[in-house]
């Protein structure tokens, strides 16, 4: 038993566990939020109906899902069809593999780390490529050309933009790149003089593309193609590909988080007086405000069970908020409350991009792609070399 | 041409856009001859939402086919029922009160207003932006709340009559319509803030959907896509009807002809409207609301045609009278069904993107086109 | 110059995200969550057809002239009448009032010259069967019950 539970492969073997049993449901509740925060730019409500404020609505669309029938196209390549989305998917989440959560939680600390994300990226658009290949579909057809140029053009831009990252970071591994903003004391996003502002102006732009976000949303753009290559796909096949499509949101807003806003590290991660009110008290009165909103809303839900929800949710936001307060506790959870906070915000970005923007057309998007978004990329890469060769 | 062998299957795709589809708006369908993504063809299939409209005018006494006008294009049913009551009215030699004139006025205006934000809305969708259409339907929302109050029904509103109106004004008609149009002015500010000068939206629209002055005429379009072409042709300044000569408006216009030209226009439009409204609210005569008109209309043996300018462009009817209470022939010149002619011109050489553009920006309804 | 560094800072777009985003105030939601809150409606609004009793007699107002059934664009009214031998008047026996093909313009309501036909506001006119969307005289007389909704 002890040499077991000493293992080297117990923790990652249980976060990956974790992971993929938790995954589906954060995910859930990423469309969920990103349904409300539509709504809210909208002057609208969001779901509402299924569980206080909408609540329950991810497991809901969940059971939907599940229960629908499975439908395969007559003409379809049925092995494909069905393995493509599980591709997908598996692609996507074993990039988790190398995300660094916190200094302590992580499945694995590779020393290629980011290129495993960058490589699993790419072969997670084989899914969607093979996806809307075997559909044989004129409408997924052209969803599944459209995402492998899209992919395959904005994939250029952002490995220079990380490139030129790396070269500040000076390390391959999720935890080394932290470590060393750490270490300077500063964001990769702000060193160099300001300069590293440009790779990663670049690096969100073409993440966004890279994951088929509006405004480049072209791949499953409904206003022209229907919804593109996962246009004949229904029920637990679609759910696939839309777990999948979270997943490398998460992954990227984490890869871009670690890389150039300093993953788990807090805001002015050395600056030694910041400690107690960014890690302490910042996180619980963040808890205590979502907690007294739950509050506010037990009193508006008139439901009995709606009102124990809500109840509950108040409740375990005030937990959290206690936790935080327990020093020992603290130290173990804060790595991980500030890669998420961040990671958060990275996705309201993504939801506020496209509840503003209109979509690109597919030239623009190439011109977009190889005319500006590449020469300015590679431009930043060699100004930030130099400038880094002249400071060191 | 000869046909060559080639290794690889180079045929056209031939892509089948509706009648279901998100962004055909309703039931038009439209079959894409495809290279790539490029369109070399367009043909489009109409009918999916044929009523017998025009053959129903002939089993309905005057008065009962009014409503029916209504269902062709929904979005404006106002410019329809007006249409028609005033052909009618030539038809029978009836003269409209001033007041009357006044208010019809005012709810054409507010429901090309409304027949614009849906336009706006959905065309924004179609590009992908997809704000713009809740803004939209909330500002819609305001004037079919005006026509509730006015008429007790939103949509499909048969709130005129041959001869006049039915329903007086209600007690706050006038403060209502300062305060929307007040409201409007500020809301188009926002939209143009949101889209005039975004940058993608004005790559996907400037140079899109391109019909000059000239092609406009051979193919009798009308309304703001005729404008944006640089054709200062309006009815309500070409051949003033209902007191539109007494109200001091322009006609927006453009040069190129361009999605992005259309969609100026009709933002220009909406300030336009606003400015009509106000001034008609503000000279809005007392009176009788409907001219004389017997319980049986029984117009003389005659013909009629009557056009206005309806949000879409020229909207005509045409009445024939045997002298009985029911016409003897209706024919409608529906603006949507002559304008989407175009599409095939506008279409070729664009992308499937700018399809679903130029249709948005024509700006048809299917149960005008398929009356 | 200047046109030239709104183009490099994204001024446009940055302009566009003001807008969505100063429109997140919960107090510009405009959401009406309709089977909770019901919406009030014109007081003019043309809903449901009622036909009318006098309120102290409840006698019925309709003088079974026909007017209405005539109006009606789809001749969807069907008036049954009676001759009474005494008073020498038509006295309403039935009237059927078809609400499926019903289009709500009014005609009827116009033609009446008693008052007695009458759109409401009643608006929820939703039925399981095709036959229920017939109404005799009874229903019309009474109206549909309100709907109640559990939410």
């Amino acid at each position: 038993m002890e040499e077991i539970l000493n293992s080297p492969y117990v923790f990652p073997a249980i976060a990956t566990a974790l992971i993929i049993a938790v995954f589906p449901l954060v995910a859930g509740y990423i469309v969920l939020a990103e349904r409300k925060v539509l709504a809210d730019f909208q002057v609208r409500l969001g779901p509402m109906r299924v569980g206080p404020y909408g609540f329950l609505q991810p497991l809901a669309d969940a059971v939907k899902l599940l229960l629908k029938e499975d439908i395969i196209p007559a003409a379809a390549d049925t092995w494909i069809f069905w393995g493509a989305p599980v591709l997908s998917t598996f692609t996507a989440l074993t990039a988790f593999a190398v995300m660094p959560f916190s200094d302590r939680f992580y499945v694995a600390d590779v020393n290629i780390g980011i290129l495993f994300i960058l490589a699993m990226s790419s072969i997670g658009i084989l899914g969607l490529i093979l996806g809307g290949w075997s559909s044989n579909s004129k409408y997924s057809l052209l969803g599944a050309l459209r995402s492998a140029a899209q992919m395959v053009s904005y994939e250029v831009p952002l490995g220079f933009a990380i490139v030129t990252a790396l070269m500040v970071a000076q390390t391959l591994s999720m935890q080394g790149i932290v470590q060393a903003q750490y270490d300077k004391g500063i964001w990769i996003a702000f060193s160099n003089y300001g300069l590293m502002l440009i790779p990663t102006a670049l690096f969100i732009i073409a993440g966004v593309a890279e994951t088929n976000r509006a405004p480049f949303d072209l791949p499953e753009a409904e206003s022209e193609i229907v919804a593109g290559f996962h246009t004949e796909y229904s029920g637990f096949r679609f759910a696939l590909y839309f777990l999948a499509e979270y997943a490398s949101i998460f992954v990227l807003c984490g890869v871009a988080v670690t890389v150039f806003f300093g993953g788990w590290l807090r805001p002015f991660a050395n600056v030694g007086f910041l400690e107690v009110p960014l890690n302490v008290i910042f996180p619980i009165l963040l808890f205590l405000l979502i907690g007294g909103g739950c509050g506010v809303g037990t009193m508006r839900v008139s439901q009995a069970y709606e009102k124990g929800i809500m109840a509950v949710l108040t409740l375990a936001m005030l937990l959290v908020a206690a936790l935080f307060a327990i020093p020992a506790v603290n130290v173990l959870i804060i790595g991980f409350f500030w890669f998420l906070f961040k990671v958060l915000i990275l996705i309201y970005m993504f939801i506020w991009f496209r509840g503003t923007f209109p979509r690109f057309r597919y030239d623009q998007l190439m011109q977009l792609g190889w005319r500006y978004l590449i020469p300015i990329s590679m431009g930043g890469l060699v100004v930030n070399g130099v400038v880094l060769l002249l400071t060191s | 041409m000869a046909t060559q062998t080639t290794f690889l299957d180079t045929n056209e795709l031939v892509l089948n856009m509706g009648p279901q589809h998100p962004s055909t708006h309703g039931v038009l369908r439209v079959i894409l001859k495809l290279d790539g993504e490029r369109v070399l063809g367009t043909e489009c299939v109409i009918g999916y939402l044929h009523r017998g409209v025009e053959k129903i005018a002939e089993n309905r006494t005057y008065q009962q086919f009014a409503p029916y006008v209504d269902r062709m294009d929904y979005v404006a049913a106002v410019s329809n029922g007006l249409g028609y009551c005033m052909a009618a009215e030539v038809l029978g030699g009836i003269e409209v009160p001033e007041r009357a004139q006044c208010v019809r006025v005012i709810l054409t205006e507010l429901n090309r207003i409304a027949s614009h934000l849906l336009w706006l809305g959905t065309h924004a969708l179609d590009i992908g932006a997809m704000t713009p259409v809740f803004y939209c339907f909330r500002e819609r929302e305001e004037v079919l709340k005006i026509f509730e109050k006015y008429c007790g029904a939103r949509l499909t509103t048969h709130s005129f009559r041959i001869g006049g109106l039915q329903y007086e004004t209600y007690d706050n008609f006038e403060k209502d319509c300062h305060t929307f149009c007040d409201w409007l002015d500020k809301k188009v500010d926002e939209y143009e803030e949101l889209l005039t000068t975004n940058r993608i939206w004005v790559g996907r629209t400037k140079g899109v959907g391109i019909l000059d002055a000239e092609a406009c005429k051979a193919y009798g379009v009308t309304g703001p896509v005729l404008r944006a072409a640089g054709v200062a042709w309006d009815l309500r300044k070409a051949q003033p009807y209902c007191g539109y000569e007494k109200y001091d408006f322009d006609i927006p216009t453009c040069q190129n002809g361009d999605t992005y030209d259309r969609y100026i226009v009709r933002m220009a439009e909406f300030r336009q409207s606003t400015r009509i409204i106000r001034q008609a609210v503000d000279s809005l005569p007392s009176g009788p609301i409907k001219g004389k008109v017997s319980k049986v209309f029984k117009p003389p043996i005659g013909e009629a045609y009557v056009s206005i300018e309806a949000p879409k462009g020229e909207l005509g009817y045409y009445i024939v009278s045997d002298g009985s209470v029911q016409p003897y022939r209706v024919r409608v010149r529906p603006p949507s069904f002559v304008n989407l002619q175009a599409l095939d011109e506008m279409c070729r050489g664009a992308l499937i993107a700018d399809v679903v553009a130029i249709i948005g920006t024509i700006d048809i309804v299917l149960g005008e086109v398929d009356r | 110059m200047k046109q030239f560094l709104k183009t490099i800072f994204l001024v446009d777009l940055l302009q566009g995200l003001w807008v969505t985003f100063r429109n997140q105030k919960p107090s510009l939601i405009y959401t009406e969550q309709y089977p909770k809150e019901r919406p009030s409606v014109a007081e003019r609004y043309r809903g449901a057809p009622r036909l009318n009793v006098h309120p102290d007699t409840d006698e019925t107002l309709c003088i079974a002239c026909n007017l209405c059934a005539l109006a009606c664009p789809e001749e969807l009214i069907v008036v049954g009448a009676e001759r009474n031998e005494e008073t020498r008047r038509k006295e309403l026996t039935t009237f059927t009032y078809d609400t499926s093909r019903c289009m709500f313009c009014g005609l009827c309501e116009d033609a009446c010259p008693v008052d007695a036909l009458e759109l409401t506001q009643d608006f929820e006119l939703a039925s399981y069967t095709r036959e229920g969307a017939v109404w005799d005289r009874q229903m019309l007389e009474e109206g549909p019950l309100p709907t109640e909704y559990k939410h």
